[in-house]
Formats: structure tokens, C-alpha cells, sequence
């Protein structure tokens, strides 16, 4: 992916420029919010990552202008202000994720990755399926049914739209912030282990009385599904 | 249906202005004045006429002589006292009283009202004398048709100036309360927007918006130095959280980011309760069903309480809607719940009777004379300093608790335990 990334921090700047091009994106690293600005209008992104406080312009004006000259490239916001009306400004300005330092890279390159993957296969046609396949495992959307190897699977409600947006992303990382904010709405960290007791609850349904697992835990990073 | 609603709605509030009450009152005094002056003014003036007619009835008397038969026409009615039988009763009685006024049932000589009077004519002969009234009570009639018809003029123009005055204070006063309602709901950019009519209401709406440009200002300051501390100490943390996932993977790699996010957590923590603190109004409020906010929740959390060995049950009665930031509900019974956990027994119990929802558990409970020690921010009791935690849980649902107007209840639970409920005041 072509990512555009503005970030005016010296250290953490180059950290993520870094980070994105050891996975094989191209990054265009501005420090400056006019400059910026300029490239995006003048260049094709696949995705934009803007911090919200930086020299000149900030993030927000920035994708504001963007958004208001019909630009539509998925944008990321970085940002120091992690609060809940922080965020809505952010989703307000057009912004599609919203991340509060500090993160681990792990968090930042799976939002990278599912921003990347909504403009490639268009969401619209995604979220408009009413069953969810991979494998021996089905998810039927208008019978909330699950089934694997042709067994049904009776899930909860939390699990089935756990398992629903697991589905959506097969072989992505998944972190664990993505899963409180989508799938509980959750926009701070409930301290408990809501995700992992979860996960495991759900494993231990579509995983455990079948030969191969399709849910896995990457440490530190998050959970990915299938492939 | 509504629009008669709407109107009486309308009127009530109409009803409610201190002008509109003032000039009613004051039209009202104005019309009996009115009244009373029409009065006097009309008996005044009929005594008036009476003096003058009688005067006109001695001198026609003392001028002729009166015949047994006397003088009947439409002019004048002249007899001499001992014969009066050919006359109305009336006539007689205003005699044996020695004079006044007769008010006829039928007329006589085309006149039912007549002056009577008794007198002695040129011979000093003891007679009777009446003249009719008739045109006078007409021109006294026309008198007090001319005044009752401006009085009632008058005060009707009295009253709809006052209802208009009344109206216009009542729109002004009516801007000022929406102003103060928008402020009280969170809307600080709001104003009277008075004109300068330097009268008492506009100096009332002058010191309103100067307060609410002050208010704004200092939230404005406080929000943007909140922002900066945000800014300021999220870098760093975000700079020391790179460089320790550049430090080779290993044990202690994983226990250094597992602090640094320990402190980023509890950070983000006093952030939000001062953030939350710092809040007005009721903005993104909504309105929660409890009982679903509540099984949502021991849906969430239910598999966490039994990891922990735990159960979570919930008790629900005649569970309430209120008007609350769903996402800081949650927040607050998660931490309720994760109190529990921690500090609590093994029975947990998500409740709402009512208005009142929140937690409790039936561990060893906490002493009364600390309930109110344990929602202060940072204080933890000593038999809690051993278990993880940040003493911020219970500052937390105190901050959310205020922010929407509820009271926080620490109780001792039955049989025993703690429990903690938030009490939603009525709509």
C-alpha cells in the first residue's frame, strides 16, 4: 500500500515509517501539515495517517479539506487526545480509525492492514452477504445459526458477532482494542479479560470438538482467524 | 388536539407574566375608579337637574291659580292637594313624602317619569305641581351611554396594551430562560442575544451572556489545558513504548510493556474522570433501557466472573429508563464489576429496581465509616493494598454517577457485602 503518514514526532515518526515499510508499504513521511496536505491533494494514497497535533496544519483541518474536496482515501487518525470526544471529532472529520497513543506497532499495522483490505474488496459488498463461509465453518447471518461439519453450534450473542467479525477479516490480525471497540462498543479498557474469556469461550465451541483450529492467538498481538 | 394544547399552553405561559398580571391588576382598579366616577357623576348630575326643575316647579306654582279641577297636559300637571284622586297612586304617595320623583308603570300625557312637587300657588293655596322628566332622563341616559361606552373603550385598550406588554416581557424573559436552559444542558455558546433597550430585563440578559462568555472561556481554557497535559504526557509514553518493542523479544521485553501500558491505562483513567468531571450537560445523552443495558452487560461480563471462579447473577425489578451516556454507564458498572471481583465474594449481583441499578457481592463488605473514604480518588483501604488496582474504580463511578444528576449509594449488603447503586433522580 501507498500510505501517507504524518506524524511531527522525531522519534515516533520514523519508528512507524519504519515499521509500515518493513511490511512492505511505501510511506510518505511529512512532519508538516500544509506539506502534507499538498501531497495528498496532488498524489493517490491508499491511506492516510494523521496525527491530530502537529506543526502549521493540524491532522484534523488536514483530512477536513481532504474530505470537503471529495477526497475519499482511508484515513487513520494518531493522536495524544484519547478522549471520547477527541474521537467523535476525529470520526466527524471523516476519519475512518481512531488510535490513541501510546500503541503497540502490532495495533497500528492491523488497523493499517483492515483499512487497506475495506478500500480493496469495497465494504458495501462485504457487509452486504447473509452468510459468512470458511471452510467446514458457516455463519448465517438471518438465522443466526452457526454450523461446522455440518453440526449446529449454539453461540451467544456477544459470540456470534465476535465470531461475525472474525469472519469478515479471515487470515487479518485482529487486536484486542478493535474487538472492544466493534464488537462490545467499548472505547476504554475494562481492565477485566472481557476478549480473552470470550475468545476462549468461543474456541472452545467452534475450535475444541474439531480436528483443526481455525482461531489463533498471536501473542502480545491479537488473535487472527483462519488461513 | 395539540394546536388547542399548543394554545392553552400558550395562555398558561401568557398567564405567568408578572407584566401581564400587573397591568390586569391595575386595569382592573382603573375600571372600578371608572365606575365608580360614573356613578357619582350621573347621581350628581341627576340631583342637578332635580334642584333646577323644582326651582322651575315653585316659580310656575307661585304664578297662577290654581282651579279645583286643576291643570292636566303633557306641559304640566297643576292640583290643589284635596283633589288628587283623579291621579295615579304614585302621584299621591310623592305628595304625602312632599315632593320627588314618580316612575310611572303606564305613561300619563305621553311621560312616565315626573317631578312632583308640593307648593302653594298666587293664593297660597296648598297644590300640587309635577312636570315631566322624560327629556332630561333621556339626555341623562345619553350621558351615561357616552360613558359607559368609553369606559368600556378604555379598558379593554388597557388590557390588550397590557397583554401586549406582558407578551413582549414574556418573549424577552422567555429568550433569557432558553438561554439559561441551553447553558444548564451544555450548550455554552448560548445567548440572549438582548437588544439595548436598557430597561431591568436587558441589563438581567447583558449580565447572562457576559456569565456564559466567562463560563465558556474558562471550559475553553480548562479543555485545552487538559488537551496539552494529554499531549504532553501520551508522547512520551508513546516515544517509550516504541523504543521498548525495539528492545529484543524476551521476558523482560514483555513485563516493561506490560508496565508501560499499566501506566498508560491508569493515565487514560485520570483523564477520563477529570474529563468527566470537567463535562456539563447532556450532551450524547440518550434513553437506556436498564434491563437491557444490564443483561447486555452479565452477557459481557458473566464468562469473567465465572473464570474468576465467581457467579454473576442479575436482580431486576420495574427496571426504569433514564436519560445517560451509555458508554459511561458501562464504563462505570465495568468497574463496579471488576471491584467485585477483586475485593468481593464469589456471588455478584448486577441489580436495577427502579431508578437505582449498580452492583453488589457478599464478600466481607467494607466498614460503614469508610464509605465514604473509599470513593475518593486514589484511596485504597489498607486490606486492598495488596491486590492490583489503581484506586481510581470508584473515583470513576463517583464522576459519572454526578454527571448525570444521580445519587451514589455505598450501603452494607444483606447478609453481607458491598453494595453500590446509583440512584436516578425522576425525569
Amino acid at each position: 500500500m501507498r500510505i501517507l503518514l504524518l506524524e511531527d514526532d522525531k522519534q515516533l515518526g520514523p519508528w512507524i515509517a519504519g515499521g509500515l515499510r518493513e511490511e512492505g508499504h511505501v510511506v510518505d513521511h511529512f512532519e508538516d501539515g500544509k506539506e502534507a496536505l499538498i501531497a495528498a491533494m496532488g498524489q493517490e494514497f491508499d491511506l492516510l495517517i494523521l496525527d491530530r497535533m502537529v506543526p502549521s496544519l493540524d491532522g484534523l483541518t488536514v483530512l477536513k479539506s481532504l474530505r470537503a474536496s471529495k477526497n475519499v482515501t482511508p484515513a487513520l487518525f494518531l493522536t495524544a487526545l484519547g478522549e471520547v470526544d477527541a474521537r467523535v471529532e476525529g470520526f466527524d472529520a471523516g476519519g475512518d480509525d481512531y488510535l490513541t497513543k501510546p500503541f503497540a506497532f502490532a495495533e497500528l499495522s492491523a488497523r493499517v492492514n483492515a483499512l487497506g483490505r475495506r478500500r480493496d474488496t469495497g465494504e458495501g459488498v462485504e457487509a452486504a452477504k447473509t452468510e459468512l463461509r470458511y471452510g467446514d465453518l458457516t455463519l448465517d447471518l438471518l438465522s443466526r445459526k452457526c454450523e461446522r461439519q455440518g453440526q449446529e453450534i449454539e453461540l451467544m450473542a456477544k459470540e456470534f458477532k465476535l465470531l461475525e467479525y472474525l469472519m469478515r477479516r479471515p487470515g487479518r490480525l485482529v487486536t484486542r482494542t478493535m474487538l472492544l471497540e466493534q464488537v462490545w462498543d467499548m472505547s476504554f479498557d475494562p481492565t477485566t479479560s472481557v476478549v480473552e474469556t470470550h475468545i476462549s469461550r468461543l474456541r472452545a465451541k467452534i475450535d475444541k470438538p474439531f480436528d483443526t483450529a481455525l482461531l489463533r492467538t498471536r501473542r502480545g498481538e491479537g488473535y487472527v482467524f483462519g488461513a | 388536539m395539540s394546536l388547542v394544547r399548543d394554545w392553552t399552553h400558550h395562555f398558561k405561559w401568557l398567564l405567568r407574566s408578572s407584566t401581564l398580571r400587573l397591568t390586569a391588576l391595575l386595569s382592573l382598579i382603573f375600571a372600578l375608579g371608572f365606575v365608580v366616577a360614573i356613578f357619582v357623576a350621573l347621581t350628581l348630575g341627576q340631583r342637578a337637574i332635580e334642584r333646577r326643575m323644582d326651582g322651575t316647579l315653585a316659580t310656575i306654582a307661585q304664578g297662577v291659580e290654581v282651579e279645583d279641577e286643576g291643570v292636566t297636559s303633557a306641559e304640566v300637571i297643576l292640583r290643589p292637594l284635596e283633589n288628587l284622586s283623579a291621579l295615579p297612586e304614585p302621584f299621591r304617595r310623592a305628595v304625602a313624602r312632599g315632593g320627588g320623583t314618580v316612575d310611572l308603570d303606564d305613561d300619563l300625557m305621553g311621560s312616565d317619569i315626573w317631578r312632583v312637587m308640593v307648593s302653594q300657588d298666587s293664593d297660597d293655596e296648598p297644590i300640587m305641581v309635577a312636570v315631566p322628566l322624560e327629556d332630561s332622563s333621556e339626555v341623562q341616559d345619553l350621558l351615561a351611554g357616552i360613558l359607559w361606552t368609553t369606559a368600556g373603550i378604555v379598558i379593554f385598550a388597557t388590557l390588550a396594551i397590557g397583554a401586549w406588554a406582558g407578551f413582549l416581557a414574556q418573549r424577552r424573559l422567555k429568550r433569557i430562560t432558553t438561554t439559561l436552559g441551553h447553558l444548564a444542558a451544555g450548550d455554552l455558546t448560548a445567548r440572549t442575544g438582548h437588544r439595548r433597550l436598557r430597561d431591568d430585563l436587558d441589563d438581567i440578559a447583558q449580565n447572562l451572556d457576559q456569565t456564559a462568555a466567562d463560563i465558556e472561556r474558562l471550559v475553553t481554557q480548562t479543555r485545552n489545558l487538559s488537551a496539552s497535559i494529554a499531549h504532553d504526557l501520551r508522547t512520551p509514553l508513546a516515544r517509550l513504548h516504541a523504543q521498548l518493542e525495539m528492545l529484543p523479544e524476551g521476558e523482560e521485553r514483555a513485563a516493561a510493556l506490560e508496565e508501560a501500558d499499566r501506566l498508560a491505562g491508569i493515565f487514560d483513567t485520570i483523564m477520563r474522570v477529570a474529563r468527566i468531571e470537567a463535562g456539563q450537560g447532556r450532551d450524547g445523552f440518550e434513553q437506556i433501557a436498564l434491563e437491557a443495558l444490564l443483561g447486555d452487560l452479565a452477557e459481557t461480563f458473566g464468562p469473567v466472573v465465572e473464570d474468576a471462579g465467581k457467579s454473576l447473577a442479575l436482580d431486576i425489578s420495574d427496571a426504569a429508563m433514564v436519560l445517560g451516556d451509555r458508554g459511561m454507564l458501562v464504563q462505570a458498572l465495568a468497574n463496579l464489576i471488576q471491584n467485585s471481583i477483586i475485593h468481593g465474594g464469589d456471588q455478584i449481583t448486577l441489580f436495577a429496581h427502579g431508578r437505582a441499578f449498580g452492583v453488589c457481592d457478599n464478600g466481607v463488605g467494607v466498614d460503614p465509616q469508610q464509605f465514604d473514604e473509599i470513593l475518593k480518588p486514589m484511596v485504597r483501604l489498607d486490606a486492598a493494598r495488596s491486590t492490583q488496582g489503581s484506586g481510581l474504580g470508584l473515583a470513576l463511578v463517583r464522576a459519572v454517577s454526578d454527571r448525570h444528576g444521580a445519587a451514589l449509594e455505598v450501603s452494607a449488603n444483606e447478609p453481607s457485602g458491598l453494595r453500590v447503586a446509583m440512584r436516578f433522580t425522576e425525569l
